[in-house]
């Protein structure tokens, strides 16, 4: 704001009185018109005072202040050491933690996924087959486009502490293009941190055409991988000396996988069982592709491969086993039997082996998800190791550490507020702060 | 020189401990099995045999053996041990069988889709199985590249593949590629080859294009290494399927194809001589008596059932002779199983020959040495010799009665089924859950 003052005084000297006039009632009409409206504060400041802190990035504070401007942490530590500006609103955080707003790095958010007709008689059911011949493939595919933001579904998140998340489409093989996102409105471009972040793949199958068996898949991604790099070279040699040169035929699919074959822009692998896991690394290293694996919920039966790779993982706090897995296939007494005792375990045993993941939600709703991770927790992983997993580690593995993931000074304001501890059966976040936008989460009677 | 000497006692120390998770398999892999009567199929029994495995190679075939401290012993007195059951054609441990999509699919590889949880590993040991031939199915003129895996049920799938075995490449031949005994969806044209003729066609032609795919990689190579290379030199497209092609033209990869009538067979011979590419066998082969001058002459052994014949029109005029005629002509024969049921009894299925004019022991190579030369192992496993890798079964009766059972099943020197341990655990589960 000073600037702009500064930036108005410089146009004209003279009438400096009429100017500042104009400047008050135009920085009114900004504050007044800027807000997002129904129920949201937004100020330019905030005190947060008497609040215990969890930065993450180092030793709890017992009784702290955090300042927040402009959508970002200005000054946080020792209440005695930090001087609250005279601007800012002061919140009242006695009994309350702060830590650093929960990242929950895939999930399928905002989006309509629309459910495919059942047929309902013999004859609608034959005709479906010659109607699946359309491939379902969007490398090119922005899910940035698709959003459809709820309020009632970002306040749910928040009530969980989530503030930032990846949202992932979940069509086909070549999935299409992920994007990061703040949950502070329900305004896209407001709330987009990295768009696109990464390629997403899954290990499926065509229904009907090409591939529609895993191997297939398999040998569709190689091939797919191999005529990117063709391309590419052959729009280069082109580029630079098109003399007797053929120009190559415009293809969009290779076109969009570019960025992330070549350019090595991250490529997210959907991993539901051991296999999978296995199968994207063979690829990750035949391509030299900068990969990231996401479910892994059996990562602890490859974490010898995990180990060495250096490949960041994605795990989800999903318990339930895959098909192919070994825990589906012996009755469902031993697959549920899996899914309570066996799988809950996965984090923990990673931890053991000093593997670094993020924990998601994927394929959860957010009270399972909040849920499991307590449930993680019970089978053995640390609390301080789930903290990271939900802050510092997916913001790293999203290339946004120096903007997310700790409360540190100079970082982007979003932070959550709890009465009790994080992973707390019974704890609940009170406030819940996003790019210094402030929501209130007050208990019932406060 | 002390110094030296303590700090290397020290680094063997050190060494030692890191492996102290592998050593209990290293272990577990010297065992000394006494009192059996050996069938080691490379020669004449020997009853009351001890065989003695360290680190799961075979060292010793005799008697009085002494076994080397923490070995396990096994006292096998009036069981017979025979050669680890190789199965030639089965599809268990995959994820998925077919990508029927298109009847040209070499670029899709069954090592890409191993699925070591599959409980058939475990169905295939109880029956003495220690190696599978592990193939794409027969909906496709060409499917895909195959796999040989060891049972080593509870391993990693990476452990099971034996990476020493023939390359092998799935073809087709008759119905199954031809969709004869398919309903047509309604708006879904037949799929081409619908005959015999359009599969030998479409074989030739995808051959072609290998060749023409190969030719260009060539050309290419040449100008890359010449003098004054072309500024915008730009390589072939690397296509995956034509590279598979490509492998078995220049011999890196050998056909395995699905066969049933004479005809197709011949044909499919003379393929393979105009393009001068290898066959490992041809699977089901049912008129194969109808050919044996022919496939002699080719050099080329057929994988079979043994008799269940007749279940479609291409199966009519298979004979259960066909195993044993075949045998005695001189081609090598093995007894495959196709299925993820049928391979726990591989052999009764090869005991059956027994019937049909074969010795015990020709019917026993049948399934060990036969299968084993067929997939390129038989240097690795197949008989019971000093030097080979120690998969082997224990059978209660000779293998080839119709009353025998398997015992024992173990693959280099570890025991992966052992029917009385199990026995014993399901009796102890089931006293738990009465006490309760």
């Amino acid at each position: 704001m000073k600037k702009r003052i500064g930036k108005l005084n410089l146009v004209s000297g003279s009438r400096k009185v009429f100017l500042l006039q104009a400047v008050a009632i135009l920085l009114f009409m900004i504050l007044s018109t800027s807000s997002p409206g129904a129920g949201e504060e937004v100020g330019p400041a905030y005190a947060l005072v008497n609040c215990k802190i969890f930065p993450v990035s180092g030793p709890p504070v017992e009784k702290g202040t955090i300042i927040i401007r402009d959508g970002l942490i200005e000054a946080l530590g020792y209440a005695e050491k930090i001087k609250i500006p005279e601007d800012a609103e002061i919140i009242e955080a006695g009994g309350l933690t702060a830590y650093p707003g929960l990242i929950s790095a895939h999930t399928n958010l905002f989006l309509e996924i629309k459910q495919q007709e059942q047929p309902q008689t013999p004859d609608e059911f034959l005709s479906s087959f010659s109607q699946l011949s359309e491939p379902q493939e969007f490398p090119e595919l922005q899910i940035f486009k698709e959003l459809k933001p709820k309020k009632q579904t970002l306040e749910s998140w928040h009530k969980i502490g989530v503030t930032t998340v990846v949202i992932a489409p979940g069509r086909g093989i070549f999935q299409g293009q992920s994007v990061v996102l703040n949950l502070n409105s329900d305004q896209p471009n407001q709330m987009v941190l990295k768009q696109p972040w990464a390629l997403h793949i899954n290990f499926t199958t065509e229904r009907g055409i090409y591939p529609s068996s895993l191997m297939g898949t398999v040998a569709f991604i190689r091939q797919k991988f191999y005529d990117t790099l063709h391309y590419d070279l052959h729009k280069k040699k082109y580029l630079s000396s098109p003399v007797f040169l053929k120009r190559p035929e415009y293809d969009h699919f290779l076109e969009a996988l570019i960025p992330f074959v070549v350019d090595k822009k991250p490529v997210v692998f959907q991993c539901n069982n051991q296999e999978d896991i296995k199968r994207a690394l063979r690829l990750i290293e035949e391509f030299k592709l900068k990969g990231v694996l996401t479910g892994c919920n059996e990562a602890w039966r490859v974490a010898d491969h995990l180990k060495g790779a250096g490949v960041p993982l994605l795990v989800t706090v999903d318990f339930r086993p895959a098909t192919a897995s070994i825990y589906s296939q012996q009755g469902e007494a031993v697959r549920k039997k899996a899914e309570a005792e066996v799988f809950p375990a996965n984090a923990a045993h990673l931890q053991k082996e000093n593997i670094t993941f993020a924990l998601t939600g994927f394929g959860l709703s957010e009270s399972s998800f909040r849920k499991n991770i307590q449930a993680a927790i019970k089978a053995g992983l640390s609390p301080e190791a789930a903290l990271k997993a939900l802050t510092v580690e997916p913001a790293r593995i999203l290339g946004l550490e120096r903007q997310l993931g700790t409360l540190e000074m100079g970082k982007i304001a979003n932070l959550i507020l709890t009465r009790g501890d994080l992973f707390d059966e019974k704890t609940k976040v009170i406030k819940v702060l996003v790019d210094g936008i402030l929501f209130n989460y007050e208990e019932k009677g406060q | 020189m002390k110094v030296v000497i303590s700090r290397t006692i020290l680094f063997i120390i050190f060494v030692l401990a890191l492996l102290a998770p592998e050593s209990y398999l290293l272990a577990a892999g010297n065992l000394l099995i006494k009192n059996a009567t050996i069938l080691p199929v490379s020669g004449p029994p020997i009853p009351g045999g001890e065989v003695l495995i360290i680190d799961g190679i075979i060292k010793q075939i005799g008697k009085n053996l002494s076994a080397p401290a923490g070995a396990r012993v096994i006292e096998a007195s009036g069981k017979y041990l025979i050669p680890g059951i190789i199965d030639t054609h089965t599809h268990l441990a995959l994820s998925g069988t077919n990508e029927g999509t298109d009847a040209i699919t070499p670029e899709v590889r069954m090592a890409d889709v191993i699925n070591a949880d599959d409980p058939a590993i475990f169905t295939a040991l109880t029956g003495g199985v220690t190696m599978v031939h592990t193939m794409h199915g027969s909906a496709n003129v060409i499917g895909g590249v195959n796999v040989v895996l060891k049972l080593k049920w509870g391993q990693p799938s990476e452990k099971l593949v034996v990476k020493e075995a023939f390359p092998t490449l799935k073809f087709a031949l008759g119905e199954n590629v031809k969709q004869s005994n398919r309903v047509l969806l309604p708006g879904r044209p037949q799929r081409y080859p619908a005959t015999r003729m359009g599969a030998n066609a479409i074989i030739r032609r995808e051959l072609l294009r290998a060749k023409d795919y190969m030719t260009q990689w060539e050309r290419y190579e040449k100008l890359k290494n010449s003098k004054n290379p072309p500024r915008n030199l730009l390589p072939p497209r690397k296509d995956l399927r034509l590279e598979t092609l490509a492998d078995l033209l220049r011999g890196k990869l050998y056909a395995r194809t699905h066969a049933y009538v004479a005809t197709e067979m011949v044909e499919f011979l003379r393929l393979a001589k105009e393009f001068g590419f290898k066959v490992a066998a041809l699977e089901h082969a049912w008129e194969a008596y109808k050919i044996t001058d022919e496939l002699l002459a080719a050099g080329v052994g057929i994988s079979v059932f043994i008799d269940s014949w007749a279940y479609k029109m291409e199966a009519a005029e298979g004979i259960a002779y066909n195993a044993a005629y075949c045998t005695r002509r001189g081609i090598l024969v093995s007894i495959n199983s196709d299925s993820s049921e049928r391979v726990r009894r591989l052999f009764n299925e090869a005991g059956k020959a027994v019937k049909y004019g074969l010795t015990q022991d020709e019917a026993l190579k049948m399934i060990t040495i036969n299968a084993a030369r067929q997939l390129g192992v038989d240097h690795l496993v197949g008989s019971i010799e000093v030097g080979k890798q120690a998969d082997l079964a224990l059978f209660d009766q000779h293998p080839m009665s119709a009353y025998t059972r398997c015992e024992m099943t173990i693959i280099e020197g570890d025991v992966y089924f052992d029917r009385q341990q199990i026995l014993k655990n399901r009796e102890e589960a089931a006293a738990r859950k009465g006490g309760n």
